[in-house]
C-alpha cells in the first residue's frame, strides 16, 4: 500500500449500513472518496413479468409488495392506472381516504428514516425513541386497515374500508402525540451539536446538479427545487386539502433531513383537514373484469420521491406490460455525484440521505456487460447451481 | 520477604484485590454500562441470565469462547494470535498500580502515573497492530483511525493528569490519594476543568460514542476488531471491560479521592460507590451524542481541548488548582 | 447535549419493549389474521380460489361437495378472499402466530361434516 495509491473499500451487498442489498465500489485515497462504481440489482424478483400473470384484482396485491415502507404508494399508483384505463370515477369519500392513509404512510416512512439516519451517524439512543414513537402511527394503521404494513386499503374503482366515525378521536389523539413529538424533534435537530457535524455541509448537491441528474423527492426539494407531484399533478383528493411544499435550499444531508421532518409536520395537518372534511357517501364503484385496450402513466408521490407506474392493457383480463420507476432509481446518479470527494465517514449518511430502497427500485432487467453474456436457467440448472 | 508475605501477595495478585477481583468487576461494570444505557433509551437491557440479567457479560464471554475460531489467510498469524493477548493484559497490569483497596495499589513507585501514560500508549499501539496485521481494508482503516486518533487525545490527557501530580507534588498515583486524603478535599472541587477534560480524552481512549470511529459499526463494519472471532474476540471484549474498570478507577483516584475509609464503610466499599458513578457518567455521555468523524475529532481536541488543558496548568501554576494557601 | 434531559427522563419511565412472549399487544377489532372457512355457509362457487393472489386456496370438487384447502404459508393476508365471498363465509380472525418450521404441516383443510 504505498503512499499516493487509493485503496478499493467495498460497501455491499452485506454491510450494517446498508439495510438493503447494493454494492457501491469506492476508491478511497485516505479518508477521501475519489472514485465510485454502483451495482444494484440484488433484489430483482422478475416483479414486472409477474404483473402480466395475474388478474387486475390479483395485481393490487402484488403492487403493494413491491416495497414494504412505501406499500399505499405502488397501490395508489397502480389503482390510478387501472381506473384510467378503465374510464372509473373513483367516489369523493374513498379519494379523501386514499389521501389519509398515504399521509399517514408518509408519517411512518419519514420517523423511520430519521431513525436510521441517526443510526448512521452513530447517535443510537435518538434511533431508540424515533422508532418508538413510530410504534403510534403503526398502531393506527393497523386500527384502519387491520394490518401495521401492506395495508390493503385501496381497490380499483375506491377502497375497500371504510373510517368510521367512532375512529377519528383515535385518530386525532394519536395525531396530537405524533405532532408533539415531531416537533420536539425537529427543535432537537436543529440544536444538537454532534449531528450539525456530521450533516451540515456534508453530501452537498447544487441545485443544477440535482435537476440534471433527475433527483426526486426530498433530496430534489432540499436543494431549493420546489417540486412535489402531490402539488405539480394533483392525484386523489389533494387538489382540495392545502398544503406547504417544503424546500430547503443547502442541499447538503442536513437540509433533507429538514424538509423530511417538516413533511411530516405537514402531513399531520393535512390528515387532520382530511378527516374534518372528509364528505359522505360510497367508498367504492364496481368495474368490470376485463379492461378495454389502452395505456396509461400514473404518478404518485411516495414518502421518497416520485414514483411513476405505466401499464397497458389488451383488452383482457390481464395485463400486457407494466413498468415501474420508482424514486430510489432516480436519486442513484444525484448521490454517486455527491458521494465524490467526501470522507469514506460521510458515505453511509449521504447513501442513508436519499432514503434508499432497493426492493422498489430493482425490478429492472439488467444484462452483464462485463461478461456480455445472457443465458436463460431452467428450474432445474438453477437448483443444480444453488445446491454446488 | 517471608513466605507468609510472599503468599499473601500471591494471594492479593491473583484473588484480591487482583486478577480475579477486577475479572469480576469488568463483567459488572460491563452490565452496568449496558443496563444504564439501554434504560436512558427506553429498553430493557439484559434481564434473563442470573437476576436482572447480571450474568449476561459474563454468558457472552462463554459463548465467544466455544465459537470457531477463524484466521484470515493474509494476516500474520503470530501477531493476529498475541494481540488479542496483550490487549487483555495490559490494563490489567495497569490495575495493579491503581489503589482499590487501600490508599496505595499493590504495586507502587515514584513515576508510576507516567507508567499509566505508557500503558495507554500501549494499547493504542496494540489495537493499531491488530488492525494492521489482518491485513483486510476495514480493519486496516480502524486501525489507522485508532493510531489517528491517538494524536488527537494523547497530550490534553497528558496534561489533565498531570494536573493533581502538581498540587501533591509526586508522580505516583498512591501519592496523589494520600495528598486528597490527608487534606480532605477532592481534586474535582480543585480542578473541575482537569477532570472535564480527562472525562473527554477517556472517552477517546476507550472508544465510546462520541469518539468510536476505530471501531464504527455503521462505517467500517467493525474496524480494526473486524477479522477476530471467537477466543481472540472474547479475550479483546475482556480487554474493554478492564479498560473501563481501569479508566474509572483512575478517574476515581485522580480526582475523587480514591478509596478511602469512611466511618465504618471499608475502603472497597467507598472505591466501589465512587467508580459505579463515574461508569454512570462515561454511560450516559455516551448516549447522548453522535460520532464524529475523525478529521473533526482531531482538530476539535486541538483546537479546543489542547489550550483548555495547558489553561488549567496556567492555572494551577498560580495558585487556583492547589490548596488555598 | 441537549439529549441529556430528556435521557434522564427515561430512566423514570417503564421501558416501551414488550415482554414477547409473555406480554402481547392486544389485536384490534377488524385485524386481518389468518382467514377461517365455515363449511356450513360454504356454497362452492369458487370465486376464492380464482380471487387469491398468491394461490393459497384450493378448492376440491364442487358445488355443495366442494372442500377447501387453505395453504397458510402461501397466504398473504390481503382478505381479498373474505371480500369476495357472496355467502360472508370466510372470516379474518385474529391469529397471527402462524411460522411453522414445515411448510407440508402448514394446510388446514375445511372438510364437509354431515
Amino acid at each position: 500500500m504505498g503512499y499516493g495509491s487509493t485503496i478499493k473499500v467495498p460497501f455491499g451487498p452485506q454491510h450494517p449500513a446498508l439495510k438493503e442489498p447494493a454494492n457501491f465500489i469506492f476508491d478511497v485515497d485516505g479518508d477521501i472518496v475519489v472514485g465510485i462504481k454502483p451495482r444494484i440489482g440484488y433484489n430483482h424478483r422478475g416483479m414486472e413479468k409477474a404483473f402480466e400473470l395475474r388478474t387486475y384484482l390479483q395485481n393490487v396485491y402484488l403492487a403493494e409488495r413491491i416495497c414494504g415502507i412505501c406499500s399505499d404508494a405502488h397501490a395508489t399508483a397502480y389503482v390510478q392506472g387501472v381506473e384510467e384505463l378503465l374510464g372509473a370515477e373513483v367516489p369523493p369519500r374513498a379519494k379523501y381516504i386514499r389521501v389519509i392513509v398515504a399521509e399517514l404512510e408518509r408519517l411512518h416512512s419519514h420517523s423511520l428514516w430519521v431513525g436510521v439516519a441517526a443510526h448512521e451517524i452513530g447517535f443510537d439512543t435518538l434511533f431508540m425513541y424515533l422508532w418508538r414513537d413510530r410504534e403510534a402511527v403503526m398502531n393506527l394503521l393497523e386500527l384502519i386497515s387491520g394490518n401495521r404494513v401492506h395495508y390493503a386499503m385501496n381497490t380499483i374503482g375506491g377502497v375497500r374500508r371504510d373510517i368510521p366515525a367512532d375512529l377519528i378521536p383515535k385518530i386525532k389523539q394519536a395525531l396530537d402525540f405524533l405532532e408533539e413529538r415531531t416537533k420536539y424533534y425537529l427543535n432537537m435537530v436543529k440544536t444538537e451539536q454532534t449531528i450539525l457535524k456530521r450533516t451540515v455541509g456534508v453530501g452537498v448537491l447544487p441545485p443544477k446538479d440535482a435537476v440534471d441528474l433527475c433527483a426526486v423527492g426530498p433530496t430534489l426539494r432540499a436543494s431549493g427545487i420546489k417540486n412535489d407531484v402531490r402539488a405539480d399533478d394533483p392525484y386523489a383528493a389533494y387538489g382540495e386539502i392545502p398544503f406547504n411544499v417544503i424546500t430547503h435550499d443547502q442541499g447538503d444531508v442536513f437540509s433533507r433531513m429538514l424538509v423530511r421532518v417538516e413533511e411530516m409536520l405537514e402531513s399531520v395537518n393535512m390528515t387532520r383537514y382530511a378527516l374534518d372534511h372528509m364528505p359522505a357517501g360510497m367508498i367504492r364503484v364496481k368495474v368490470p373484469m376485463a379492461v378495454p385496450k389502452g395505456e396509461a402513466v400514473s404518478r404518485v408521490e411516495a414518502p421518497r420521491g416520485e414514483l411513476i407506474h405505466y401499464a397497458k392493457s389488451n383488452g383482457t383480463t390481464k395485463l400486457e406490460r407494466y413498468k415501474v420507476r420508482s424514486p430510489t432509481l432516480g436519486n442513484i446518479p444525484a448521490v454517486c455525484k455527491t458521494l465524490m470527494g467526501g470522507h469514506l465517514a460521510d458515505v453511509p449518511i449521504i447513501l442513508a440521505g436519499i432514503d434508499p430502497c432497493f426492493s422498489c427500485m430493482d425490478r429492472m432487467a439488467f444484462v452483464d456487460v462485463k461478461t456480455s453474456k445472457h443465458w436463460v436457467w431452467t428450474t432445474q440448472e438453477l437448483k443444480r447451481h444453488t445446491s454446488k | 520477604m517471608t513466605i507468609a508475605t510472599t503468599v499473601l501477595s500471591v494471594l492479593q495478585v491473583l484473588i484480591f484485590p487482583g486478577t480475579l477481583f477486577l475479572l469480576v468487576l469488568a463483567f459488572f461494570y460491563e452490565w452496568i454500562n449496558r443496563k444504564f444505557l439501554a434504560r436512558l433509551q427506553n429498553r430493557y437491557g439484559p434481564m434473563y441470565t442470573g437476576p436482572g440479567g447480571i450474568l449476561q457479560p459474563f454468558a457472552d464471554f462463554l459463548k465467544l469462547l466455544s465459537k470457531e475460531d477463524i484466521m484470515p489467510i493474509t494476516a500474520d498469524t503470530l501477531l493476529f494470535s498475541l494481540a488479542p493477548v496483550f490487549y487483555s493484559a495490559l490494563p490489567l497490569t495497569a490495575m495493579f498500580i491503581v489503589p482499590v483497596a487501600s490508599q496505595t495499589g499493590l504495586i507502587s513507585f515514584e513515576g508510576d502515573l507516567i507508567f499509566v501514560l505508557f500503558i495507554f500508549t500501549l494499547i493504542v499501539v496494540t489495537i493499531f497492530l491488530s488492525g494492521w496485521c489482518s491485513m483486510t481494508r476495514f480493519s486496516v482503516i480502524g486501525g489507522v483511525r485508532a493510531a489517528l486518533q491517538m494524536l488527537g487525545y494523547e497530550i490534553p490527557m497528558a496534561l489533565a493528569i498531570v494536573g493533581p501530580a502538581i498540587v501533591a507534588k509526586s508522580l505516583s498515583i498512591s501519592g496523589i490519594v494520600e495528598w486528597q486524603q490527608s487534606n480532605n478535599i477532592w481534586n474535582i472541587l480543585l480542578q473541575p476543568l482537569g477532570f472535564a477534560i480527562l472525562v473527554i480524552c477517556l472517552l477517546a481512549e476507550l472508544g465510546y460514542v462520541p469518539f468510536d470511529i476505530p471501531e464504527a459499526e455503521t462505517e467500517i463494519v467493525a474496524g480494526w476488531q473486524t477479522e477476530y472471532s471467537g477466543r481472540k474476540l472474547a479475550l479483546f471484549r475482556l480487554g474493554k471491560d478492564f479498560e473501563l474498570v481501569f479508566v474509572s478507577a483512575l478517574l476515581v483516584s485522580l480526582f475523587l479521592g480514591g478509596p478511602q475509609q469512611v466511618w465504618i464503610v471499608p475502603s472497597i466499599v467507598t472505591f466501589l460507590i465512587k467508580t459505579v458513578a463515574v461508569v454512570l457518567l462515561l454511560t450516559l455521555l455516551r448516549a447522548v451524542f453522535a460520532r464524529f468523524r475523525i478529521d473533526q475529532m482531531i482538530s476539535g481536541m486541538w483546537k479546543y481541548l489542547l489550550p483548555l488543558a495547558i489553561l488549567q496548568i496556567i492555572l494551577i501554576q498560580f495558585g487556583l488548582g492547589g490548596l488555598p494557601l | 447535549m441537549s439529549m441529556v434531559k430528556e435521557a434522564l427522563r427515561q430512566l423514570f419511565k417503564k421501558p416501551a419493549t414488550l415482554k414477547y412472549p409473555y406480554e402481547r399487544q392486544t389485536v384490534p377489532e377488524g385485524f386481518r389474521g389468518r382467514p377461517v372457512w365455515d363449511m356450513h355457509k360454504c356454497i362452492g362457487c369458487g370465486m376464492c380460489q380464482s380471487v387469491c393472489p398468491s394461490g393459497a386456496v384450493e378448492m376440491i370438487g364442487k358445488g355443495m361437495q366442494a372442500e377447501i384447502n387453505h395453504y397458510v404459508d402461501r397466504c398473504v393476508f390481503c382478505a381479498q378472499c373474505a371480500e369476495i365471498c357472496p355467502r360472508t363465509a370466510i372470516t379474518m380472525s385474529k391469529e397471527y402466530e402462524l411460522a411453522g418450521f414445515d411448510r407440508r404441516k402448514m394446510l388446514i383443510e375445511y372438510k364437509r361434516t354431515p
